[in-house]
């Protein structure tokens, strides 16, 4: 056992392996105030990567209802539970035990095992408020006391990885150059140990193969300086991908950064397992608190109190436009004269948006044709 | 690591001294070429009891033995050596569906036939051991074929995989282009293959196990009233690999998984020293 630095937790941590952080880290932050589920960013995954046999069953990228729903069934409910209470320090840090931490002498990592008929309901919960809504009852207040909202999650390519600290076979490694983490498809046997650790349950066994595969973060994309599927594809333009830095080495210039670190908006989820998963959350701003805070953490309550005070803030204003306006990755960006711009790996400038879109009000009435208009297609 | 010392120590250092009483295989006149776990001449072969226990050093690792002892025999003909396994099991496992795992055994010779012998915890760089791996699920591949998709789940409804089109004929669908959607299969992993019964693979420790082509090892398992009876046969020589010789004596050493409460991997129960192991000229 390994002593690493984990900054989501606030401290160092007990991993199998040594610190060895790559020299960049592939990362996504998601708008969770702006999804609705559409189901495209799990389709566009869904039709590149897993078609064949043996992956009928497989959303590497899937959209889930929060509370109810999830896919397995109920893994995070079902991790949690087995971790067991755990708590945040005043001070912000973790004082709870990882997974890797509770883990007993005979494995790497607490979990749970998912059984066949876990697999067998890609969002069970679709929809469902977490409370009834009263005849006549309205919803007028932040926080709804009636909520729900929806988590897509993809593999978070984890600077600690669960899945490859339980391979006996040692046939999981993470990338040196991007830290996307990869299953060797030569050399697993499909034990399903990555199967059982991973709390995220990102880690799938093809019963045709007989060996596990996972997101593989689009790594042929992302090698020529293109998002993922899942990002490109997200019609709501919730998404970007980038690399996140550790905090000291944050870059307010790189997008990623500028989220997680300068404005502290995105949040990793379910921090508290130990993981320091590299998918990163802009929680919604209607849901339960403790909700939040136990999935997000304690920094919750400001990362909403800023999100919603971003309207005074224009570079941000400007990031969030830029995010879904271009399929290639932004390796910076800037904002000046209403304008944003992202940047490539080598300084070329690859989109350019306005801040605010152009509004032209269109009247019923034409008045130099003296004609109404008509807005059927 | 959370072993405790002693064991470690003592598997390191005493892994050639044997708990269990030394193994014999007697020539036999009967061709043994066909392994047959039911067979007669099986009732007149002393069978010696072998201790198991939960493996204990790679992580994740089984807490509690649930396979104590494997009954052992040995035959040989001259040619090939037969070595009939028998433990309890209260479920035959096949495995197949997500989160299931099969029963299995397993038989492990040094390789190289050094005065002492590798670490019996799979050898060391170095040192390999030469291990036959025998899956129930392998079987299932031998006698039945490989299971399909609707084998696993007969009740499935697919609109159609690619490059498998409804309406034969309309391209050319070889399999090389569908093992393109099969990653397994697309690069060669042995796991993704029908199987003949039983795996041969070379290991140098733990996390090393690389499975051998072209062997001529068979193995065939019999499930009855709560127990497995496998038997295990293979080449006396096996170039590249271990050779047993006549007149001679060597090691062996045994693992046994129950896939049913979920033994996979490193989570089985193994010998914890080698069994001597004599091949005598006589019947």
């Amino acid at each position: 056992m390994g002593k690493v630095n984990n900054w989501h937790l606030k401290r160092d941590m007990e991993y199998v392996y040594e610190e060895a952080r790559p020299k960049r880290q592939w990362a996504i932050v998601f708008d969770l105030n702006k999804c609705i589920a559409c189901q495209t960013c799990t389709l566009a995954c869904k039709t590149t990567w897993t078609s064949g046999k043996g992956q009928e069953y497989m959303f590497w990228n899937n959209v889930e209802s929060k509370p109810w729903g999830g896919f397995p069934l109920a893994w995070d409910l079902r991790v949690l539970e087995k971790l067991g209470r755990q708590d945040w320090a005043k001070n912000g840090s973790y004082a709870g035990k990882t997974i890797f931490e509770a883990a007993p002498p005979t494995e790497r990592a607490v979990h749970f095992a998912p059984q066949d008929e876990d697999w067998m309901y890609p969002n069970i919960g679709e929809d469902d408020c977490m409370g009834l809504v009263e005849r006549g009852g309205h919803i007028g207040a932040l926080p709804h006391d009636k909520w729900f909202f929806y988590l897509p999650r993809t593999c978070a390519h984890c600077t600690y990885p669960a899945c490859l600290a339980a391979c006996p076979r040692k046939a999981i490694y993470k990338r040196d150059e991007d830290g996307i983490v990869l299953i060797d498809q030569s050399r697993c046997k499909g034990y399903g140990e990555c199967v059982r650790a991973c709390p995220y349950k990102k880690s799938m066994y093809n019963p045709y193969t007989r060996v596990s595969e996972k997101c593989v973060g689009c790594y042929p994309a992302v090698e020529q300086g293109i998002q993922p599927q899942c990002v490109v594809n997200c019609i709501g333009k919730i998404r970007v991908m980038g690399f996140v830095s550790p905090p000291a080495k944050a870059r307010d210039d790189n997008p990623i950064d500028f989220l997680v670190h300068k404005k502290q908006i995105a949040l990793p989820y379910y921090p508290q397992l130990g993981l320091e998963p590299n998918i990163y959350y802009i929680p919604p701003i209607h849901a339960d608190r403790a909700y939040l805070t136990q999935m997000f953490g304690p920094l919750v309550d400001g990362a909403i109190e800023r999100y919603r005070k971003l309207q005074e803030d224009p570079v941000a204003q400007g990031l969030l436009v830029l995010m879904g306006s271009s399929d290639r990755i932004l390796h910076r960006f800037e904002v000046d004269k209403g304008q944003a711009a992202g940047f490539d790996e080598q300084g070329a400038e690859i989109v350019r948006v306005p801040v605010t879109e152009r509004v032209v009000e269109r009247l019923a009435f034409d008045e130099k044709l003296q004609a109404p208009r008509n807005n059927t297609p | 690591m959370s072993s405790s010392p002693l064991l470690v120590l003592s598997v390191l250092t005493l892994s050639h001294l044997s708990w269990a009483n030394p193994l014999l295989a007697r020539k036999t006149g009967t061709d043994l070429s066909v392994p047959d776990p039911k067979a007669k001449y099986w009732d007149s072969v002393p069978q010696e009891h072998v201790p198991l226990m939960a493996q204990p050093m790679a992580i994740p690792r089984p807490e509690v033995t649930r396979t104590a002892q494997v009954a052992v025999q040995a035959l040989h003909d001259g040619k090939r050596l037969a070595l009939r396994l028998r433990w309890r099991d209260a479920d035959r496992n096949e495995a197949g569906r997500l989160g299931e795992f099969s029963d299995a055994a397993a038989v492990q010779f040094p390789l190289a036939g050094k005065p002492v012998p590798p670490p019996v915890m799979m050898g060391m760089k170095g040192d390999p051991v030469h291990i036959f791996h025998w899956r129930a699920q392998y079987q299932r591949d031998a006698e039945r074929g490989k299971p399909g998709m609707k084998d696993l789940y007969p009740n499935q409804a697919i609109d159609m995989y690619p490059m498998e089109f409804a309406d034969p004929g309309t391209t050319s669908t070889d399999e090389a282009a569908r093992d393109k959607f099969s990653p397994g299969r697309e690069v060669g992993n042995p796991q993704s293959y029908p199987k003949n019964g039983v795996d041969e693979i070379f290991a140098e420790g733990f996390s090393t196990s690389a499975v051998q082509e072209g062997h001529q090892s068979q193995a065939k398992g019999n499930w009855e009233n709560g127990e497995w009876t496998l038997v295990i046969v293979r080449p006396l020589a096996i170039e590249g690999g271990s050779t047993v010789k006549v007149g001679s004596s060597t090691w062996v050493g045994f693992a046994v998984w129950q896939g049913g409460l979920g033994e996979v991997g490193s989570r089985k129960c193994v010998t914890m020293t080698w069994t001597a192991f004599e091949l005598s000229d006589k019947s």
